[in-house]
């Protein structure tokens, strides 16, 4: 059951899963008798919604980021939030209650399954899509600007559909943003990165397919007059593409960074490097990127650069003993980190990844005293590579603890403080830095 | 998403011949003559819906478009737009946005390019405008509740959706044929099976826009509603286009990684790349099979990354102590799926060109062993600087299991292309 609860040390989580919780409670209470005679009126609209958020929550969409999107859960969330006349059926005359217990429903149901199938299931994220979706059903159903709500416009024939497109789409924007404000939160705090990185991120990734979902709802609520339940399938269709561009897209950058990852191996199989060295620094220097809140894109050339930051070694006449940079002569240090980026810059596009391969030699010293332009990336890669080098790969406690001690001793003068310090945070728990909410696989 | 004709980067595109540019002009007069007579037939109102819907479409060229298929084919939202304006305006409309969408994509084609695009989008509107009305669709009328909205408008929509993309690809594939020499059928099943389900699957962005626009009565307002969609979907295949670019960049950090390990073979691996490809296509080879003897041609000596730098440097590939790097090569490359089918040919194309060694060899490996050794024979040279003629070095082939009279013949047929485009 771990991961269906939020662990005990994570306060925002149990905060958010608590609003979650209350947001049901008062929908039930609020709702009352009313919601079951109102469920009787609306059954077939209800359970077609019902439904739609289920398999949308089961289908979620996985980025490569590794983050994970249900947008077709949202967008039909947010639709039954505006729908009004339905062509066919009676037209849905309901309070901002009755929706929340409704999508609740549909999302409880997904995560029943889920639970059942051994998935991770992450109330905690449920939880902020109700919030986000019945504040949302609040401001249109309930909220009176001038005595009238968003929902009274949509039936009123007086008013031009152009407002009422508007004030759906804001309102539909708000409720997303809602979401993915307590999303991200609750994200950060497991990862142990800056909240506002992890916002930036949660809009930045998906940018236009969070619109896309904000403009479906309203798109479904304005349809429904003459297209009945049938513009629900419809105007979840387009989504429903997206999903397969994104998932080619999830695949390709998976191969592209094994491609990457198999120039990591030259060195390795000659001998230069030793095995798995590069796989570890890139993953810990992942790690320390989110604990520093780097962007996404910086973050995936972080990774390529630290997959490739003893490339230069392939050209070197005779390997140095045990491949460890941390313990070669500077020149040589330099020598070698200035060849792989030569070889990486024999590729168009990689010129960011070779800057990162290049500076990651540079001493702290020389960006504090002689104000030296040092990416951040590169002094990540600095600090990631020392420590698996003193450690050599081992998470052994002892290890762990004097690499760290013999770290700090180059605190200020070699390595960046800030640096060091997410790195102490980052090897204090294996779950930091990472998105998968399970931990990897052992190696 | 339509489909449309754009101008390769590489040098090695084929000119505008004669036969093409009488074709291109034909194009053009179709296109324009359809709408003349789509005017004239079903006329045309120029009303507020028009205006908004060539909008869509500067709208659409806005966005740009996304090059796949190594910038042969390029995707956009002009079929979109063009079955908007089919059901909204009728053929006529139809057939005027398309003639002006053409020539404004892709600024930078040359102008032949332009004019049969503009001819091609031209003759898919009004084609595809009569054929929704065919279809039973009728601009202008607001159907009411789902069966009489799919009857009168999702029928016709997908079936003018169908027409045009035929249309489309006909077109597309006659200008290909002509000017790249590559036969009709593989081009309208390369060109369907890239851009087809995407092509169709918009379609349903269209009838979107239409339900919108005219049952819902939201008018112009369905545009604002309907950009998301479009965006995401242009912004899925952007990424996805960016990435398979990325993957082509990331094969050559391998080979600069052999050439720094290995300065004397600056450029090998890139030639005998090309040169497997292009026998591999004069072989009559599938296109995967011709792009994993190109992946094998540029890899073939990643192995060679792996031995003592020393060692690599000072002796030829012939050495004993060299041996190993075929198969060190595989070993590095057996976790990308993506390179499955180069494997064997890395694997065994030293084989290919040592006499008197197994004859069940496969093609792809005689093929890359034959483009290496020929290199290294011709351009490479051994370590005393001895450069062979490709007289001599084709006589030294022919003992060895490469040295196949059809293979001589595909080399032959690759050098001369190499000479041709170069020339």
């Amino acid at each position: 059951m771990r991961s269906v609860l939020p662990g005990r040390h994570l306060p925002r989580a149990w905060a958010v899963l608590a609003s979650g919780v209350l947001v049901l409670a008062m929908g039930l209470y609020a709702g009352g008798g009313t919601l079951l005679d109102q469920l009787a009126i609306h059954q077939l609209t209800v359970a077609v919604f019902v439904t739609a958020i289920t398999v949308g929550e089961l289908f979620r969409l996985k980025m490569p980021s590794g983050r994970e999107a249900a947008p077709l859960a949202s967008a039909s969330a947010l639709a039954f939030v505006f729908l009004a006349e339905i062509y066919g059926q009676p037209v849905l005359d309901v309070d901002a209650d009755f929706v929340a217990v409704a999508v609740a429903t549909g999302l409880l149901l997904a995560a029943g399954v889920r639970a059942a199938q051994g998935r991770a299931v992450g109330l905690d994220q449920v939880a902020a899509r109700l919030v986000g979706v019945a504040t949302a059903a609040w401001l249109a159903r309930a909220f009176t600007l001038n005595g009238q709500t968003l929902w009274g416009l949509e039936v009123d024939p007086t008013v031009s559909p152009w407002l009422v497109a508007i004030g759906m789409v804001a309102v539909a924007g708000l409720g997303i943003s809602v979401e993915l404000v307590l999303s991200s939160a609750v994200r950060s705090e497991r990862q142990r990165s800056p909240w506002l990185a992890a916002l930036r991120d949660e809009f930045g990734e998906v940018a236009p397919l969070t619109a896309a979902v904000v403009v479906s709802g309203p798109m479904v609520a304005l349809m429904a007059p003459v297209l009945g339940l049938l513009s629900l399938p419809a105007a979840l269709f387009p989504l429903a593409i997206t999903y397969l561009a994104v998932g080619r897209y999830t695949q390709n950058r998976v191969t592209y960074r094994q491609t990457i990852a198999t120039l990591s191996h030259l060195t390795e199989q000659g001998g230069y490097t030793p095995t798995g060295h590069a796989e570890r620094v890139a993953d810990l220097g992942v790690r320390i990127g989110r604990v520093l809140g780097i962007s996404d894109r910086e973050l995936r050339e972080l990774e390529y650069a630290a997959l490739l930051h003893d490339l230069g070694q392939i050209s070197l006449v005779e390997p140095i003993p045990g491949g460890a940079t941390v313990l070669a002569a500077p020149t040589d240090q330099r020598d070698i980190a200035d060849e792989g980026a030569r070889i990486i810059r024999h590729a168009e596009g990689l010129d960011t990844v070779a800057d990162y391969v290049e500076a990651q030699t540079t001493p702290y010293r020389q960006v504090r005293e002689l104000g030296e332009e040092v990416p951040m990336a590169s002094r990540i890669i600095k600090v990631a590579n020392a420590f698996d080098d003193l450690t050599g790969g081992s998470d052994d406690p002892d290890q762990v603890r004097v690499a760290n001690e013999r770290i700090h001793l180059g605190l200020g003068y070699q390595y960046d403080p800030e640096v060091v310090e997410a790195l102490a945070v980052a090897t204090s728990d294996t779950t930091v830095g990472r998105v998968e909410e399970r931990l990897p696989a052992p190696r | 998403m339509s489909t449309e004709a754009s101008e390769p980067d590489h040098p090695a595109s084929p000119r505008v011949g004669r036969a093409t540019s009488v074709y291109v002009g034909c194009v053009a007069v179709v296109g324009i003559s359809l709408t003349a007579a789509a005017i004239r037939v079903d006329g045309l109102e120029i009303d507020a819906t028009f205006w908004v819907v060539l909008l869509l479409a500067v709208l659409a060229w806005w966005f740009g478009s996304v090059e796949v298929d190594s910038g042969r084919v390029t995707l956009s939202f002009t079929s979109i737009v063009l079955l908007a304006a089919m059901a909204l305006v009728g053929p006529a409309a139809a057939g005027i946005v398309g003639m002006l969408i053409g020539p404004m994509h892709e600024a930078r084609n040359p102008l032949t390019v332009r004019i049969f695009n503009s001819g091609m989008f031209a003759t898919m509107g009004v084609v595809g405008g009569f054929a929704y009305l065919v279809a039973g669709g009728d601009p202008g009328n607001d159907p009411v509740g789902p069966w009489q909205i799919v009857r009168e408008i999702g029928i016709p929509v997908l079936f003018a959706d169908v027409v045009q993309l035929v249309v489309n690809l006909v077109l597309l594939a006659v200008v290909v044929r002509l000017a790249a020499g590559m036969p009709m059928r593989a081009q309208v099943g390369r060109l369907l099976g890239t851009s087809g389900p995407a092509h169709l699957g918009y379609g349903i962005i269209a009838f979107i826009l239409v339900v919108l626009w005219e049952p819902a009565g939201l008018g112009s307002a369905s545009v604002f509603l309907i950009l998301p969609p479009l965006v995401v979907a242009q912004w899925a295949y952007r990424q996805y286009a960016e990435e398979v670019k990325g993957h082509e960049r990331a094969l050559h950090v391998l080979v600069a990684a052999v050439e720094a390990k290995a300065p004397h073979l600056m450029g090998h691996s890139i030639r005998v790349a090309d040169l497997s490809a292009s026998m591999a296509e004069q072989l009559g080879l599938r296109s995967q099979a011709v792009a994993d003897a190109r992946v094998a041609g540029m890899l073939h000596d990643l192995g060679l990354t792996t031995l003592p730098t020393g060692l690599v440097r000072s002796t030829g590939v012939g050495n004993s102590r060299m041996r190993t790097y075929p198969s060190r090569g595989v070993q590095l490359l057996q976790g990308l799926s993506f390179l499955s089918g180069a494997l064997d040919a890395i694997a065994h194309h030293r084989e290919a060109v040592v006499p008197g060694s197994r004859d069940d060899l496969s093609v792809a490996a005689l093929v890359v062993g034959l483009a290496d050794e020929f290199d290294l024979l011709t351009e490479v040279g051994t370590a005393d600087g001895v450069v062979l003629s490709t007289q001599e070095a084709v006589d030294l082939l022919r003992s060895t299991p490469s040295g196949r009279e059809d293979l001589l013949r595909a080399l032959d047929q690759a050098l001369s292309r190499r000479a041709g485009v170069s020339a």
